[in-house]
């Protein structure tokens, strides 16, 4: 076998700490070893065409470049290889730069160091194999998993750069948590007021042909991997027929059913048949089956009745089962709040007068319970009230880490409070207080002067809510140690932000992992947080990390830049060759890679016991090919072989 | 090849012992560390010669004995810090395998010291400069790893070859 060796003189930056001459003596020793041949600068444009020349002139069988780190110009020599006609992973890189010249100052143990590593490089790469990169049909449609304001604006970016998008949403109501809100955080600006100018392009905009919105449906099956994705989708019966109906309510007034009304946190009761909130898009009512009188035997039909057209309430329909083929998946399911009542001396659940930031949000909300005046929904305007911030966040027993959004939006309520009920006393209980950006800073300023508002920091646990006359009284030991009490008619709580509800359900439909706080676990924190650990599976939204809007948004856009880029318009998806794969007739079946593998890349055909690796999904880490008891896994140019030759010849 | 009794990299006439150290650097954290030590010029012991894997996952127990075997003083498995991992885990895997190979090794009176596992990220050059200084002159310090000399030695007592 012909190796040639090619030495990067850097300039000077290796040639003056090097000494060549007696490196190319030592390694000419080395069997295999065709030539050492010194270059000025490997990577100008010079070195590059000398290096493809000389490989065509001389035919080497592998080539060895002693340089710098391959961290910077591995990729680059690679394709000087191909260029001259090799395969491009008879290259093996050497770091005789970083790791060797720029570390060791004498001459002489600098020389011995390099020729011990580029030993090892030899003969490793005398045990190279070809590898070809392969090519794969993709499909380029992608199902988005939660219509919020990430899932919303990422579909609709999809579908104007042309692609088809089916837009899953649980709930009979697009436009996630935020078109709940009457304002929003930082300049006021109200909820349903933001999105529907988006809800409106993706349903009836220039490019809506291209989005499949489906509500009330959830995603039941997905097999597959990136570029060729089949997700099963289950749509519940919406008992109103979306071509009929023109959503004039009619249907709802004469049904007898009464529920408890989940689109208003259950603070008010909603019907059977039911529009989630007014103004609510798809203007279209739903119709409860669970809670249907008919469902329980009995023949009522007011709901129809009461319809001015004919056929547009379904009493007969039936869940649709739909497949559809996906190269991507977008999960933009959004989050939960942690639940208060795994707190309770904040006496929620427990004590009237106690509610959730969701809930007030509901209270405050023109569309909501109260009809937007400020009072319980079970009594009067309040006089004072508490906010407590930091419920279950920042703390150990609870939520380790800030959510991030709380503090902006109790600052938007005191803002709220005092513009309806001006006067009204409002005390912040807070453990750290935070608003960054260009623009929170004036909500929490006017909170910070607002005469009849208060700010009290509470040591760790230190808040207690109990009943007392009249309302509830909060109980509170502030960071100094002093106790202090405060009577509130209304308790807002701002619990931590938590993963999306029914996120582990979801996780496990998807193979894409939850992180240890139940978030979807993005690739890299900063890097790649729209992407998921499951290559083809993105993340936008809150199901990543607590976020506000404005990130929420961003993220559902880098998801479909992502998608866009991963399965580009006319071209193939490429899949790089430094994977494992599993010789089967050493597979016993004891399944060590499949628990070991973060990317679920490794498949247990049911009809043989042999594991295989989807070559797609695996990214090539070879932890499976350590763990392996059996040897049974290789990973490609990183063999065992390989490794052990490397190992040997760095201590020749 | 040279064929010295001491170290190759020892000074010429210097009868001094140079421990060999081989270190498994994971491709996306420690071995970036190690570069950023070159490119901040930070100078250490010529004693270590540098194996790059793609993650620290993959550093199988047979590479640690191999390098025992072939010459190695001493080894050094170095990765990226807890819940850095580019491939989420692998470092969690290979602290467990280091662990367990450990008892494995204190059977055979390899020390504790000539296998050392630790944590570099790619921007702690100085980590890095002081793992692997730290690593030569422990192992310095335990002397050569004696190994069987002979063949023969090596053999099972039992007979059956191996």
């Amino acid at each position: 076998m012909r190796t040639g060796v090619y030495f990067c003189n850097c300039g000077t930056n290796i040639s003056d700490r090097i000494d060549f001459n007696r490196l190319r003596e030592e390694l000419a020793k080395l069997p295999g070893v065709a030539y050492v041949k010194p270059v000025g600068y490997l990577c100008s444009e010079d070195g590059k065409q000398f290096l493809e020349t000389d490989i065509g002139r001389e035919r080497p069988e592998r080539v060895v470049i002693a340089a710098c780190s391959p961290r910077e110009y591995e990729r680059a020599f690679k394709q000087v290889l191909e260029r001259a006609g090799m395969n491009p992973y008879f290259l093996q890189m050497t770091n005789i730069r970083e790791q060797v010249a720029w570390v060791t100052p004498d001459v002489e143990q600098a020389t011995w160091k390099a020729c011990a590593q580029i030993r090892g490089a030899a003969a490793r790469a005398r045990l190279h194999q070809p590898l070809h990169k392969t090519e794969l049909d993709v499909c380029r449609d992608v199902v988005v998993i939660g219509a919020g304001p990430a899932g919303l604006k990422c579909a609709l970016a999809l579908a104007e750069a042309g692609r088809k998008v089916v837009l899953v949403e649980k709930s009979p109501v697009l436009g996630g948590l935020p078109v709940r809100y009457e304002d929003l955080f930082p300049n006021m600006e109200c909820g349903p007021c933001l999105l529907e100018p988006v809800l409106g392009e993706a349903m009836h905009g220039t490019h809506s042909a291209n989005i499949e919105i489906l509500t009330m449906a959830e995603v039941t099956g997905l097999k597959g991997y990136c570029g060729n994705f089949q997700a099963t989708l289950r749509e519940t019966p919406r008992g109103v027929d979306a071509e009929q109906c023109m959503g004039c309510g009619e249907c709802i007034p004469p049904c007898p059913v009464s529920v408890p009304n989940e689109f208003n946190f259950g603070l008010d009761t909603r019907h059977a048949m039911a529009l989630p909130f007014a103004g609510a898009l798809p203007n279209l009512p739903f119709l409860d089956a669970q809670a249907c009188l008919r469902g329980k035997g009995e023949d009522c039909t007011l709901c129809r009745d009461a319809c001015p057209v004919e056929d547009a309430v379904r009493f007969d329909q039936g869940p649709r089962v739909l497949e559809r083929f996906a190269g991507a998946i977008v999960v933009a399911a959004g989050f939960s709040l942690y639940d208060c009542r795994r707190l309770p001396e904040l006496g929620y659940g427990t004590v009237p007068g106690v509610y959730t930031s969701l809930e007030f949000e509901r209270i405050l909300a023109s569309s909501g319970p109260t009809g937007g005046e400020l009072r319980r929904p079970d009594g009067a305007a309040p006089r004072s009230v508490a906010i407590v911030h930091c419920a279950g966040s920042l703390d150990e027993r609870h939520r380790p880490y800030c959510s991030g959004i709380c503090c902006d939006y109790a600052f938007k309520f005191n803002h709220l409070i005092e513009k309806k009920l001006p006067g009204t006393e409002v005390h912040h209980l807070y453990r750290e207080l935070g608003a960054p950006g260009k623009e929170e800073f004036s909500l929490c300023q006017q909170a910070r002067h607002n005469p009849h508002a208060r700010f009290v920091r509470y040591a760790p646990g230190g808040v207690r809510v109990t009943e007392s006359e009249g309302g509830p009284a909060v109980e509170y030991e502030d960071s100094s140690g002093d106790r202090g009490r405060v009577r509130a008619d209304m308790v807002v709580l701002c619990p931590a932000v938590t993963g999306a509800a029914d996120g582990g359900k979801l996780s496990r439909l998807l193979g894409a992992p939850l992180d240890r706080f139940g978030f979807f676990e993005e690739l890299h924190g900063r890097m790649d947080s729209a992407q998921s650990r499951i290559k083809g599976i993105y993340l936008a939204g809150a199901c990543q990390a607590p976020m506000d809007i404005q990130r929420a948004v961003s993220q559902g856009m880098s998801a479909a830049g992502y998608v866009l880029s991963a399965l580009a318009d006319g071209r193939k998806l490429e899949i790089e060759p430094i994977t494992a794969w599993v010789d089967g007739a050493r597979c016993s079946g004891c399944r060590t890679c499949g628990e070991v593998c973060p990317y679920q890349a490794i498949d247990y055909p049911p009809e043989g016991r042999e594991a295989s690796v989807n070559a797609l999904l695996c990214h090539g880490c070879g932890t499976c090919v350590a763990a392996c008891p059996c040897g049974a896994i290789r990973g490609n140019h990183f063999t065992d072989e390989q490794i052990l030759a490397e190992i040997q010849a760095v201590l020749a | 090849m040279i064929q010295t009794q001491t170290h190759p990299d020892a000074p010429s006439g210097a009868a001094a012992f140079e421990p060999k150290i081989v270190g498994f650097l994971c491709n996306w954290c420690s071995y970036a560390g190690a570069d950023k030590a070159g490119a901040a010029q930070m100078s250490y012991p010529p004693n270590i010669r540098i194996v790059r894997v793609m993650c620290s996952g993959r550093v199988d127990a047979q590479f640690i004995l191999q390098a025992y075997r072939d010459g190695a003083d001493g080894v050094l498995i170095l990765a990226c810090h807890a819940g850095d991992c580019h491939y989420r885990e692998g470092n969690y895997r290979a602290t467990g395998r280091h662990r367990m190979l450990l008892r494995l090794l204190a059977q055979f009176g390899i020390e504790e010291d000539r296998c050392r596992f630790d944590y570099v990220s790619a921007g702690e050059a100085e980590k890095f400069v002081r793992v692997v200084s730290e690593t030569v002159e422990a192992v310095r310090a335990l002397g050569p790893l004696s190994r069987p000399t002979a063949p023969e030695n090596n053999r099972c007592p039992e007979g059956c070859g191996g």
